[in-house]
């Protein structure tokens, strides 16, 4: 491809997805990806993917491959279709339609913020696209995160305020536990990890006019007061796991709390979330049966069972009921446990890297990384689509592959 | 049964208002996608005999697709566990997809449920410029409906920032870029200014109250705004014009505002939406009653006035809506304790929502279910006043044959309003015993040519020659709820889609959007104001594909 640089691509190195990159390409490798940071250039790397397919450990041709994945779907009595990170929605779409065809469990890389997302089903949640902080909000209180280790463009891209609102806005970290907020913070609140909940159910009786709490969550209730002066509060949290234990219920009072500030002043709750287009996987499987991960197709119809209902690829795995599994995308953004499980049972990987994976595969065929090699549509946290770019060849798309899979079990038909 | 090339729908009683057949029994003649005038008498022949045949219904206003949607539908996981939909078993064997219903089905059950109504079209009522991407998307895997989309403007600080500037051309010039770019059908606004307000967090101003409010600058408010934006519609001569949801909507004495905004517009096309929210008496602190009369005879006597109805329905309903600040208020009003969404949206718009319960014995409910019959009722031209319950905001589209029952049987009517809450009906014409019952050529003109003709869908909405033959056919039934949920025969473009009641084919429909011309000397400007304001780069922007 050309030597000019491509501009306006797409990375999917975390969630912010900032498409500002302009990627140079010289003698058919990335030379430098301009605007990225550590995280992104990391993500885009060179460039250089492998582009073999194996079976059974052993270079074959694709449609070989394909026969031989279509064969072990179709012999497996409860097969998982698990989709991972690097595709676009394109390819999800077509994953997706594989699942429905086999009565087959479907998981996705989204399910790694399963708690954000199960705590906004019970309650729903006050949110905002992530230009809306730049734009409104005074006040940004980052909770027990600091974007700059996971999502480090975050604040720059998204909360750094432009003209008068810049002088007055005021960034307050709350730390919870070892969990901390950004070191240039002009506020710390500190909250331990066995408290945490009840301060911020504090902070929204507080919000409610009932003022009655024990004096160890002052600051706390002391920040809710500052957040219902405040114009426009944002408060940012990680929806992904982290390093330490987080409180079950967290999310959920957060939502609570975030909800409740919209009477006296306005309040966005922005839950960050990882890289890799899992945003895209859950638009995409809400969209086409309702849920946003965690589907069971094995009775005909979707059938939802996330967190508790055993209906998790992790859960699935675990009790050893999956046989074969499907996975779409990188093995590499695949989370531990579901790693884990995926070794125990035949897998056919179609995704980029596939060939050099750790998760040992029956067939691997190696694709190129979406918003790399092929382009099509990825998800921001904050569920804004983008358009993917391709800046270099690579080998064959994961779209055209899960799709010949597709009409190889559909047999093409909607 | 097969699909043939030329089929000749033959023996039913056609009801066909665009070309004036109201009942007479005319063969209708299918080749290939469109209707023709003739076939030769040997050509394949379908006997519908003592049926009824219209064209393929035709939804001018519903949220079917794109971000809000599809955190409407992720909201709601329980309704959605309780309505499975199983995959159709298609004319050639194999299966088609599964979903999962309740008031905001998935995807693939839309289009199925919407052919199995025997609707053929509709248009998505609200996407944000910066959710257009992901609209299309799911227009893609929504099966059989030709559909597009109408975008929003009015609450955008692009648009508000040039109407603040005196730049009415070139606001006229944005708008026709961004209808382009999106690949949109037409101009939405919704709540003119007070969206905008919301997401500012100004706290002594958290929507507009009426059309003179002035949203950040003086000389923006929601009057310059609807007029802006109508001008602008009208010069690029959109097939449709804009599309308004007035301010106020839900509120005590709104039929104020909304009179206020017909005349605002007054001279001109524009097209007021789900009308029955918008037509309330009273005031704040006070009861609620009809206003229907009021605003239903303003728009009888403009004809350059659309609208269309926006019925509640009583069940489960979700709203849905870019008017955030509405949501607020109904999140916090009904006791609590509610499911509620609100994304605001940069730079551009709003979203919220709240699921809801419509019940008989709730008084605010009954009067929105009497307001919008009344509409109805009272209307003197079908053609401009037609069906939509604003689905799912109202009640589903799956509550369309009970609908049009409550137009066409006034036993029927006049029983299930005994049955409602009569507390704010007071003054509501529909006690007063409003006799009328509607045709089936009034149906046909409000379900389908009427909507037809308002969107500029010249192909749509009739049977004569040329049209896209789109067409249902019902085996006629005293129960008009009955009869029209179950069409016997659906065609989607020629293509056979339902037979007895089975969806057998689901063919992709086409998507409908516009792309008017402007001077392209916007757009530098425009990239200057994404490199200072948008987080998205302008040329990622819209939907159009990327290199």
């Amino acid at each position: 491809m050309t030597e000019s640089p491509i501009e306006h691509v797409t990375c999917l190195g975390c969630g912010c997805a900032c498409d500002d990159i302009a990627v140079v390409v010289k003698r058919g490798r990335i030379a430098e990806a301009s605007n990225a940071c550590t995280l992104g250039a990391a993500w885009f790397g060179d460039g250089v993917v492998p582009a073999e397919i194996r079976v059974d450990g052993r270079a074959a041709p694709l449609e070989r491959a394909i026969g031989k994945a279509a064969e072990l779907l179709i012999g497996a009595a409860r097969p998982l279709v698990y989709i991972a990170g690097d595709v676009s929605c394109e390819a999800h779409r077509e994953a997706i339609a594989i699942g429905d065809r086999l009565h087959a469990a479907v998981d996705s890389v989204a399910a790694t913020a399963a708690g954000a997302v199960l705590a906004g089903q019970r309650r729903g949640r006050a949110t905002a696209t992530l230009g809306e902080i730049r734009e409104h909000a005074d006040l940004v209180v980052f909770w027990g995160v600091d974007p700059d280790e996971r999502y480090p463009r975050f604040v720059a891209r998204y909360a750094t305020a432009p003209g008068d609102l810049g002088k007055t806005r005021r960034v307050v970290a709350v730390d919870v536990g070892a969990s901390r907020g950004p070191k240039d913070a002009d506020l710390r609140v500190a909250i331990a990890p066995s408290d945490e909940v009840d301060a911020i159910g504090a902070m929204r009786a507080t919000v409610a006019g009932r003022d009655a709490s024990p004096a160890r969550f002052g600051s706390a209730v002391d920040l809710s007061r500052r957040m219902m002066q405040a114009r426009y509060t944002a408060i940012v949290v990680d929806g992904e796991p982290g390093a330490g234990a987080i409180d079950p219920d967290r999310a959920e009072t957060l939502i609570a709390l975030g909800q409740a500030l919209n009477g006296p002043a306005r309040c966005t709750l922005c839950t960050l979330r990882g890289g890799g287009n899992r945003s895209g996987a859950d638009a995409v499987l809400t969209w086409q049966t309702g849920f946003p991960f965690a589907v069971d197709f094995a009775g005909g119809p979707p059938r939802y069972r996330p967190a508790g209902g055993g209906g998790s690829a992790e859960a699935l795995l675990a009790d050893h009921e999956i046989d074969a599994a499907l996975v779409i995308g990188a093995p590499a953004t695949i989370p531990g446990p579901v790693a884990e499980g995926l070794g125990r049972i035949p897998v056919a990987v179609i995704g980029p890297r596939a060939t050099t994976s750790a998760v040992r595969a029956v067939v691997a065929i190696d694709t190129g990384v979406a918003g790399i090699h092929e382009g099509g549509t990825a998800f921001r946290m904050d569920d804004v689509p983008l358009p993917l770019r391709a800046s270099l060849d690579g080998p064959r798309a994961a779209l055209d592959v899960v799709r010949a899979l597709r009409d190889r079990l559909v047999g093409g038909a909607r | 049964m097969s699909n043939p090339e030329r089929l000749r729908i033959s023996g039913g009683a056609l009801y066909d208002p665009a070309n004036g057949i109201d009942g007479a029994v005319r063969d209708v003649c299918i080749e290939g996608e469109r209707i023709v005038a003739e076939l030769p008498r040997d050509a394949p022949r379908l006997d519908v005999a003592g049926m009824i045949v219209m064209a393929g219904g035709v939804d001018i206003h519903s949220h079917v697709a794109g971000p809000s949607v599809n955190h409407a539908r992720r909201l709601l996981p329980e309704e959605r566990a309780i309505d499975p939909v199983p995959a159709p078993r298609l004319e050639d064997g194999t299966l088609a997809r599964t979903g999962t219903g309740g008031t905001v089905p998935s995807t693939f059950a839309t289009g199925y449920r919407y052919a199995g109504l025997g609707y053929t079209t509709a248009m998505e009522a609200a996407v944000a410029p910066l959710g257009a991407r992901h609209a299309h998307a799911e227009l893609d895997d929504t099966p059989i409906l030709d559909a597009g989309f109408f975008v929003l403007l009015g609450n955008d600080d692009y648009l508000l920032r040039q109407i603040a500037a005196g730049e009415s051309a070139r606001a006229r010039d944005y708008a026709a870029w961004l209808l382009g770019v999106t690949r949109a059908y037409a101009i939405k606004i919704v709540n003119p200014g007070g969206v905008s307000l919301w997401k500012s967090g100004d706290p002594g101003r958290r929507n507009v109250t009426g059309l003179d409010d002035a949203v950040g600058s003086s000389a923006v408010t929601p009057r310059k705004i609807l007029e802006t934006l109508c001008a602008a519609a009208n010069h690029l001569a959109l097939p449709h014009p804009v599309h308004v949801h007035c301010n106020n909507l839900g509120q005590p004495g709104n039929y104020a505002t909304t009179l206020e905004s017909m005349k605002a517009l007054g001279g001109q096309r524009a097209h007021f939406t789900h009308l029955q929210f918008h037509s309330y008496g009273g005031e704040r602190g006070k009861p609620w009653q009809s206003a229907a009369r009021d605003v239903i005879e303003y728009v009888n006597a403009h004809p350059e006035t659309s609208v269309d109805v926006g019925q509640v329905m009583f069940g489960p309903a979700t709203t849905v809506t870019a008017d955030s600040p509405v949501e607020y208020l109904l999140a916090t009003s009904t006791g609590g304790g509610r499911k509620w969404v609100n994304v605001d949206i940069e730079l551009e718009s709003g979203c919220g929502i709240v699921p809801y319960t419509y019940k008989e014995q709730a008084a605010v409910a009954a009067l929105q279910w009497a307001v919008g019959l009344e509409l109805f009722l009272l209307s003197t031209d079908p053609w401009r006043v037609v069906l939509s319950t604003d689905h799912p905001n109202g009640g589903t589209f799956l509550s369309y044959p009970e609908l049009i029952r409550l137009l066409m049987d006034r036993s029927y009517r006049d029983e299930r309003l005994k049955r409602v809450n009569q507390k704010l009906l007071a003054g509501s014409a529909l006690l007063d015993g409003l006799s009328r019952e509607y045709t089936l050529g009034e149906i046909a003109i409000v379900t389908r040519a009427g909507p037809a003709r308002l969107l500029g869908l010249r192909n749509k909405g009739h049977l004569g020659p040329g049209a896209d033959a789109d067409v249902t056919i019902f085996a006629s039934d005293g129960d008009r709820a009955k009869m029209f949920a179950t069409p016997r025969y659906v065609f989607k473009a020629g293509t056979l889609v339902v037979a007895e009641g089975q969806l057998r084919r689901a063919p992709t429909g086409r998507r409908l959007a516009v792309r008017p011309e402007y001077d392209t000397a916007v757009t530098k400007d425009l990239r200057r104001f994404f490199d200072a304001h948008a987080t998205v780069s302008f040329d990622n922007y819209g939907a159009e594909p990327v290199a």
